[in-house]
């Protein structure tokens, strides 16, 4: 790894050199909140920002994605990725886009996610403000932050910069990277441990604590009660951002001899999910509010933990801070049962 | 993290099957007979699945219902219950579909070897289990005693009849059926399919038993098995979930940390009876 510093002056220039070089999606304010986009001028970039609404995961899975065109009983597959560059990614979000490059990789190699993943560059940022559901600095501490390929961290006059790859390299020359002291080192790392030490909302106990109790608890009525105002509307699981399901489905051209095949985002807490069609009828394997809700925690503190190395939550808040009935938060959900 | 998978292979993009044959097996269901459009050979283990589809309309999952010791090509039951099988369905002979697979895990067939074997299919059950059944029938000698139960809703709905009416007078298998509900032609065993157990009076523990019917199926026939101390080690059972992607990614077929497409569709029941949502 190589450690430079960026003065405040030169983030700009830096910017600017990265936006005529490729497409930069960065954190840009919309009304109150922030979202990934892609940066037509410096001056929108926003790195102080506190969470995006939807995570940086839309780049490499699209909520709709093309994955085959058929016309007159040929077909092709979808791919066209193009090169670009994903700033300011915190890092909370870095850890779930490493959780996701493994999902897409192991066992079955997920070709339209990993041409796409491959051809980003990741460049991190700093949380220098706090979402207010924001827990990140208790959860997954198991995960390194890794994957990516540049890291920026605030700290006085500018940012101390470490580079991590190849990738991270290539974009040197369009920066006026200087040297950095070893107090801007130490300054940087205080930062970042600051950043964990301060958010909002905290679990009391380990991840493998947290997926032991979980799991014993399957048959509590404490997921009826805590789903009870669910609406069944699946934001929680489109704002995760190591929530990964999607449906398919194939959509006709105007004449009926060409068409697509495309993936789109879904959501494991809407009724329909486990649905199969049976003669007569449909069978549903999770059909209650209850199986949904507490299928989504499981999956986010223990299902997922012993493939991924950790749990498959960040710690990001998104989901606590979109749900309209407010029963999302998976901190006041898990204490509750750590607390039993 | 480590990963052997292919990674130019695109796991999404299906091949061209010819139906060779298409025959209506009942008011719902169609019985395919299919072969690779490239002349390749379909190679697949009993038990596996496909996703089968028609560009426009989507693909389902389907259990392969011939057995791999039948070369030059293989079968598929479809039932006509949604938008994607009523497209398949009105395929015929000579045309088109895609099949990607074949995708999961079928039955251990070499622990089925040198043991006694009993097959219990409830309805469409039948479809994914007769890869098993004609397995054993085609290299009988390789298996011991070798019963099938098959229970249906109705007479109407008995599947592949050809095959039913060699199983009935067959000395390689001991065949027993019944009906939920006769018609007035209807001269055999009347109930649901734990009635036929009644005239099973014993059954090796070591007994390797397939279990493939409509989800309510299950216990009770585990149930029934608990009382011939059959080991649950021994016994596989065939689910039936959401299987929309087929290689584990879409997330619709999880039961817990289980995907149906890839960990099964077929499990030893050991392996899953403490995961609530299975059975």
């Amino acid at each position: 790894m190589k450690t430079f510093f960026l003065s405040d002056g030169d983030l700009d220039e830096f910017v600017t050199n990265l936006i005529a070089k490729s497409p930069v999606f960065a954190p840009v304010a919309k009304k109150t909140r922030f979202v990934f986009n892609q940066l037509e001028s410096v001056e929108d970039l926003r790195l102080d920002y506190d969470t995006t609404i939807l995570p940086p995961k839309k780049l490499f899975v699209p909520t709709k994605q093309d994955l085959v065109t058929f016309e007159h009983g040929k077909y092709e597959e979808c791919l066209a990725p193009g090169k670009k560059i994903l700033f300011g990614v915190h890092p909370y979000d870095i850890k779930a886009i490493s959780m996701m490059d493994w999902i897409h990789e192991e066992s079955n190699f997920d070709i339209y996610y990993h041409s796409n993943r491959k051809a980003t560059t990741i460049i991190g940022s700093n949380v220098q403000n706090h979402y207010k559901k924001a827990f990140f600095g208790s959860v997954c501490k198991e995960l390194k932050v890794m994957g990516h390929d540049m890291f920026l961290t605030k700290i006085a006059d500018g940012y101390l910069v470490e580079v991590l790859t190849k990738k991270g390299d290539d974009l040197l020359p369009d920066g006026n990277f200087t040297d950095v002291s070893k107090e801007q080192i130490k300054n940087a790392a205080d930062v970042n441990t600051k950043a964990d030490e301060n958010c909002p909302s905290k679990l009391k106990n380990t991840s493998l604590e947290i997926k032991h109790k979980i799991r014993m608890y399957y048959d509590s009525d404490v997921w009826k009660k805590k789903s009870e105002n669910c609406f069944s509307c699946g934001s929680c699981n489109i704002v995760c951002p190591t929530c990964y399901c999607f449906d398919i489905q194939d959509e006709w051209a105007l004449e009926p001899t060409s068409g697509k095949r495309y993936r789109r985002w879904d959501a494991c807490l809407t009724c329909e999910f486990s649905e199969v069609s049976v003669q007569g009828g449909s069978e549903n394997f999770r059909e209650e509010r209850a199986e949904r809700f507490r299928h989504r925690i499981m999956r986010k503190t223990s299902f997922l933990n012993d493939k991924l190395g950790g749990p498959a939550c960040v710690g990001c808040g998104r989901c606590s801070g979109t749900c309209t009935a407010d029963i999302a938060d998976p901190v006041s959900i898990i204490n509750e049962i750590m607390e039993k | 993290m480590s990963c052997s998978s292919n990674h130019d292979k695109n796991i999404f993009l299906p091949k061209n099957a010819i139906i060779r044959k298409a025959s209506q097996m009942t008011a719902f269901e169609t019985h395919f007979t299919l072969k690779m459009e490239d002349e390749s050979e379909f190679i697949y283990e009993p038990g596996q699945i496909v996703e089968a589809g028609l560009f426009g309309y989507g693909e389902i999952p389907l259990g392969l219902s011939s057995s791999p010791t039948q070369q030059g090509s293989f079968e598929l039951v479809v039932r006509e219950v949604g938008k994607v099988s009523k497209a398949l369905c009105a395929l015929k002979a000579g045309d088109t579909m895609t099949i990607r697979g074949p995708l999961g895990k079928g039955f251990p067939v070499s622990e089925f070897v040198g043991q006694d074997v009993l097959i219990v299919a409830g309805g469409i059950g039948l479809c994914p289990t007769r890869s098993m059944i004609r397995y054993i029938m085609d290299r009988r000698d390789e298996f011991k005693d070798f019963k099938l139960l098959f229970g249906a809703r109705s007479p109407d709905e008995l599947l592949f009849e050809d095959d039913l009416a060699y199983w009935r007078c067959s000395s390689d298998v001991n065949y027993l059926e019944t009906v939920d509900k006769p018609n007035d032609r209807w001269k055999g065993n009347i109930g649901v399919i734990t009635t036929l157990f009644e005239g099973i009076d014993h059954l090796d523990p070591a007994t390797r038993v397939i279990i493939c019917g409509p989800p309510i199926m299950y216990k009770f026939v585990i149930a029934q098995l608990a009382k011939y101390n059959i080991s649950e080690h021994h016994i596989f059972v065939d689910l039936e979930r959401r299987m929309k992607c087929g290689v584990g990614k879409c997330g619709h077929c999880q039961i817990n940390d289980k995907y149906v497409c890839m960990d099964g569709p077929v499990f030893r029941y050991s392996d899953i009876k403490d995961l609530e949502e299975a059975i």
